[in-house]
């Protein structure tokens, strides 16, 4: 390959080298359902623990379904994506603000000083944190709205009485899981939809 | 006038630099991904994997995941290297193209 090389044939090779790189990118994008799934299960978990005299067992309970319900769907989805630095680093952030949240949570449950205005504390601290990691990350605007409502809530609900910090809690699960997650799966689907299936490049 | 570079030959086919760019993306990827995102045929795909394999620029891994065969690439740090000096060959010649 020399210099009479067609420059065409040049800008081809080139064009078709970032297809492909953004195409693999593309694969790292599509979380929204885990927001949604989350949200319905905190709502479950609220629901349950209103209703049921053995409320105790409402949040550990919907936590680890939740919880084993995201690796069945999140593996499944693994068999057909390949993995990535971003997909992996997204996964640590989630997973360590769940385990790390879940245990402080449970002893706290256990040891008898949970009451309602430090578990939204804790659970908004946490949530904004991991929001704003993840969007950080990701140069997510729309994500990082989230976490500024989740610590915006934080400060709330510690100001207020029960009921105005529950009513707190249930509008920012609202915005930042299920409207955010629809959102989220929205935004894949158009994506997914402009780009088509990618450049075809099957001549050697 | 200084030598224009030359095309790795190994990358240069259209197949195998989309295969090269699209492992730059990720970690590791699939067979059956690298077959949908680039459209090739199991037998061609197979056929130019095996060409960068033996070159060192991809690594292959076969395992098994819930019963079924998987078989993983990944690509390697000469991989990547010579990827590299493909576009930067790619870039010098384009622009001597356009300087002519």
């Amino acid at each position: 390959m020399t210099a009479n090389t067609e420059e065409h044939e040049l800008k081809d090779r080139l064009k078709l080298i970032e297809s492909m790189i953004a195409e693999g990118r593309r694969t790292t994008e599509s979380w929204g359902w885990t927001f949604v799934l989350w949200g319905v299960a905190y709502y479950v978990a609220i629901a349950w623990a209103a209703l049921d005299p053995h409320h105790y067992l409402a949040w550990p309970v919907t936590m680890i379904v939740a919880g084993a319900l995201t690796g069945i769907l999140a593996s499944r989805r693994a068999a057909r994506h390949p993995e990535t630095t971003i997909g992996r680093a997204m996964m640590a952030i989630w997973v360590a603000m769940g385990i790390s949240t879940f245990i402080l949570m449970l002893s706290l449950g256990i040891s008898g000083r949970l009451e309602l205005h430090t578990a939204v504390a804790i659970v908004g601290t946490m949530l904004g944190a991991a929001n704003a990691t993840s969007s950080i990350i990701l140069k997510w605007k729309m994500q990082f709205a989230c976490a500024v409502v989740w610590w915006a809530a934080v400060i709330a609900g510690l100001f207020s009485n029960d009921t105005q910090t529950s009513v707190v809690f249930l509008a920012a699960i609202f915005f930042c899981q299920i409207v955010f997650g629809i959102y989220g799966m929205i935004r894949d689907s158009r994506k997914r939809r402009a780009s088509g299936t990618g450049q075809e490049a099957s001549h050697a | 006038m200084p030598e224009l570079p030359e095309l790795n030959p190994v990358i240069h086919g259209k197949l195998r630099l989309a295969l090269l760019s699209l492992l730059s993306g990720v970690e590791e990827a699939e067979f059956t991904w690298l077959r949908a995102k680039t459209g090739s045929t199991d037998g061609n795909l197979g056929a130019q994997l095996l060409k960068l394999e033996e070159a060192g620029y991809v690594a292959v891994e076969k395992k098994f995941v819930q019963r079924k065969p998987q078989t993983l690439y990944r690509m390697t740090e000469s991989g990547r290297k010579a990827l590299t000096e493909y576009v930067q060959a790619l870039k010098q010649l384009l622009g001597a193209a356009i300087g002519a």
